[in-house]
């Protein structure tokens, strides 16, 4: 709790002082010299490794020296987040940084339980988009058990979804049956969009008109991927069902425009007629997508 | 603590516990290099991280308990394919417990430094699933490099390629290129005795396994597999397999290992090469299965093979089961297995298959050798062809319905019904004819039944044709024929008419003959609704691949 007070006394006195914007350092040495000085503010520190020579230096002791201030508990948060952000930066493409891409990674993983939330969710964000396997365990433990969780579920869920070959999809499932939150059961099924075996779930979700509009746009977009006749067969009973949200529709018109079976659609005259009627009385949206679909079907 | 069995998957604790048991007890070294199948159950429903945290420990365990012949296959296949740092880390230090250090393992070594250089990281490989935190840890590169002077002498064949790598040494921080010139000096040092001509031989045994005809599993366990190829055309085990040579690799479209999957099927574009370069194209088929079939749908397929160089068509096909992926799961044995609908973790494998569809070569764990998978396939061809063991199993719908008894008929009965005396003035020609060869020829009106008959046979075999073959034209002409010639026969219509019914059963009829014969050269199949090319097996026929980009 102390840790955190002062974390967040710290974040408080991050902006760089006028005098600090002013003077950025001259050289990448310099530069150096000024984010690993405890003698000098944050805003100078935090200046010299985000907008200084320093943020884009080729010397690999320069990025060893930047990790150990990522990696000490006692720096103060906002320069360990800049020093997150330079070297998160120099990880796209400073050759110098390849060598040190493990040590890196190792670095990350050593945040990612850093007692600051912010620093915290930023390591797991980069590990799971590494695909990392200690993050990946992480979350996991976490949605199985609230009490070891180190971000939140949601959050979990949305880096859980960056390797389909997690192990997520049981524990997805269960918070889309069970969810803790609305918010968690949208990230539930955005990350079972790709399990072939979850399309019997999202046709159901996709008919239940008691479920969130959003759920349902979710739920259309993973069948439109998994099984895009059943999608083509709902779509067509939504545009004739005069009690559908006016959203659905206008996805329905948008699928069946983009992915629909050319021949089916432009033998059903019910379904025509009825996009000829969207096309004139429905809301803007629904009538751009209705004209749409006419101009591909409607000959 | 109680040791678990193979039918309930362990948790992670209880697999690391049953592995260090396993290596400290000799009788039961097979049961260790069990656990580095991909499809043992240990690894069902494993997240990818989690089953490579698992081999990475069985290997160690190896590492260990000294590996044996039987281990080098799985060693060499991690050091060629893998990915993981633990994984392809922990091999290299497998390896090392063989007890002859074999000059055909230093280029897997070698390969395996240039592919996990890019991603290295430091490892704790002593503690099951630990992941390191401290960057002064062993790393995957570190334990390559260690094996590399392991083999001393033995890897003096990669000396230059390893002399290139200090050239160029991006990804290997300062440790490694200490480690790196340490290595080269050991392996100059090293007295012992350099490569010798027998390395290559094991690189080539490795993975592979033939199987002599009177030794091969019945494929009667797949007859009743059904398949969607990349156009969405159903296809059943015996239209596909039966009757050629067929070499069928497995893949899924999205597999990120590029060393497997997008490289597997790539090499297949060049298999197709060389069958076309060999004129057996037409006589040697090529099929790529997914894994993931419930994902990987026909429009997923044929842009994966499109961009990979893939030249699809009804001989050369992409396919997903969509009934009997376990049955065949089963019986070629896959090394898959699965986290939900998903693929955890695959070997490569390639298999060529005989005219009964029997495994006859697999070639699986190493990348295997585009030429020799061909060569295997020719072989079969010089094998007796005897009918397809097709007896005692039950004929698919779609080949007792559609595909095998329409296309007997159709000619027969099409041309029968041409060539068949419909009225006097025929059977007057007929007599004329044949009255010059001094054949007697009475005309006889109770045959109309047959003629009747005989039409009606054609109609309805072009139609059922017609439904797998969407040649509506041909069945267009054979129906007016139809028509023309019952109209004759019944007397509504006179002998003009009855000719023209002539012409258009016969135009029709040719049109289904000729697609008839082209089919049955293609193994059966018909073409693609979006107009394949005339010759479907001719791979220079087929428009070549566009790439999606473009």
């Amino acid at each position: 709790m102390t840790k955190k007070r002062q974390s967040g006394k710290a974040r408080g006195s991050a902006r760089p002082t006028r005098r600090s914007r002013r003077a950025v350092p001259p050289s990448g040495r310099a530069a150096l010299s000024v984010a690993t000085s405890a003698r000098r503010s944050i805003g100078e520190r935090v200046a010299a490794l985000t907008q200084g020579p320093l943020a884009a230096t080729e010397q690999e002791s320069d990025l060893q020296k930047v990790i150990a201030i990522l990696r000490n508990g006692d720096e103060p948060i906002p320069v360990r987040l800049a020093a997150l952000q330079m070297l998160q930066a120099a990880s796209f493409g400073a050759p110098a940084f390849e060598p040190l891409r493990g040590v890196y990674m190792t670095a990350l993983r050593q945040v990612a339980q850093d007692p600051d939330a912010e620093l915290r969710q930023r390591a797991f964000g980069l590990l799971a988009r590494a695909r990392d396997g200690f993050a990946q365990r992480r979350l996991l433990e976490g949605l199985r058990d609230p009490q070891k969780a180190l971000v939140p579920p949601e959050k979990a869920l949305q880096l859980l979804a960056y390797d389909i070959h997690a192990e997520a999809y049981p524990i997805a499932r269960e918070i889309v049956s069970k969810p803790p939150s609305a918010v968690a059961k949208r990230e539930a099924l955005r990350l079972l969009a790709a399990d072939a075996a979850t399309a019997p779930v999202f046709e159901q979700i996709l008919r239940d008109k008691s479920e969130a509009p959003e759920l349902r746009q979710t739920a259309a977009g993973a069948l439109r991927a998994l099984q895009p006749d059943r999608l083509q067969a709902y779509a067509r009973e939504a545009l004739l069902d005069p009690l559908e949200n006016e959203e659905l529709q206008a996805t329905s018109l948008t699928a069946l425009t983009q992915f629909g079976d050319e021949a089916s659609v432009t033998g059903d005259t019910s379904l025509l007629t009825r996009a000829r009627r969207l096309s004139t009385e429905a809301s803007d949206a629904v009538k751009e997508s209705a004209l749409q679909f006419l101009d591909r079907y409607d000959r | 603590m109680p040791l678990v069995t193979e039918s309930i998957a362990p948790s992670e604790e209880d697999f690391a516990a049953l592995v260090e048991v396993l290596a400290a007890e000799p009788r039961r070294r097979g049961e260790l290099t069990d656990l580095l199948r991909e499809e043992h159950p240990f690894y069902n429903q494993r997240g990818a991280s989690t089953t490579a945290r698992m081999r990475g420990w069985v290997l160690v365990g190896l590492a260990r308990a000294g590996i044996t012949d039987a281990d080098v296959p799985f060693v060499l296949g991690e050091l060629d394919t893998g990915i993981e740092p633990r994984v392809v880390a922990a091999a290299a230090r497998a390896l090392r417990s063989y007890p002859r250090r074999d000059a055909a393992f230093a280029p897997f070594v070698l390969r395996a430094i240039e592919t996990i250089r890019a991603h290295d990281e430091p490892l704790c490989l002593d503690e099951y699933g630990a992941y390191a935190v401290a960057a002064d840890a062993t790393t995957a590169v570190g334990e390559l490099l260690e094996t590399l002077r392991w083999l001393g002498a033995a890897a003096r064949g990669v000396v230059p390629a390893i002399e290139a790598l200090r050239a160029r040494p991006e990804g290997l921080d300062r440790a490694r290129r200490r480690q790196l010139d340490s290595t080269l000096r050991a392996i100059r040092g090293d007295a012992g005795a350099g490569p010798t001509p027998a390395c290559c031989n094991l690189a080539e045994a490795v993975g592979l396994a033939v199987r002599p005809a009177d030794a091969r599993e019945d494929a009667a366990p797949l007859a009743g597999i059904r398949f969607e190829d990349h156009d969405g055309m159903p296809v059943t085990f015996t239209d596909g397999f039966l009757g050629h040579p067929t070499i069928v690799v497995f893949f899924y479209t999205r597999c990120d290992n590029p060393l497997k999957c997008s490289l597997t099927v790539t090499k297949l574009a060049r298999v197709q090469a060389l069958l076309e370069a060999r004129g057996l194209a037409d006589r040697i088929h090529t099929a790529a299965i997914t894994y993931d079939p419930g994902y990987d749908r026909p429009e997923r397929l044929r842009r994966y093979g499109a961009d990979r160089g893939l030249r699809l068509g009804a001989c050369h096909r992409l396919l997903r089961a969509t009934d009997g992926f376990e049955a065949l799961r089963r019986h070629l044995r896959l090394g898959v297995n699965f986290v939900a609908s998903l693929v955890n973790r695959h070997r490569i494998e390639a298999y060529a298959l005989d005219a009964r569809g029997r495994v006859a070569a697999v070639f699986e764990r190493v990348q295997w050798d585009e030429a020799a998978l061909v060569a295997r396939a020719e072989d079969l061809l010089h094998e007796s062809t005897d009918p397809p063991a097709t007896a005692g199993r039950p004929p698919s719908r779609v080949s007792r319905g559609t595909t095998t008894v329409p296309s007997a008929l159709a000619p027969v009965a099409s041309l029968a019904a041409v060539f068949f005396p419909k009225c006097p003035v025929c059977w007057a020609a007929y007599a004329s004819a044949l009255g010059i060869a001094g054949v007697q020829l009475p005309y006889s009106p109770w045959l109309k039944p047959v003629l009747v008959a005989l039409v009606l046979v054609n109609v309805v075999s072009m139609g059922l044709r017609t439904r797998r073959t969407r040649a509506v034209a041909a069945f267009a002409f054979g129906a007016a024929g139809a028509l023309a010639l019952l109209g004759s026969v019944s007397g509504l219509a006179g002998t003009p008419v009855a000719l023209g019914g002539v012409g258009l059963t016969l135009a029709g009829s040719l049109a289904s003959v000729r697609g008839w014969r082209v089919r049955r050269g293609a193994g059966r199949q018909v073409a693609g609704r979006r107009g394949r090319a005339r010759n479907p097996c001719n791979l220079l026929n087929q428009p070549r691949p566009q790439s999606s980009a473009s």
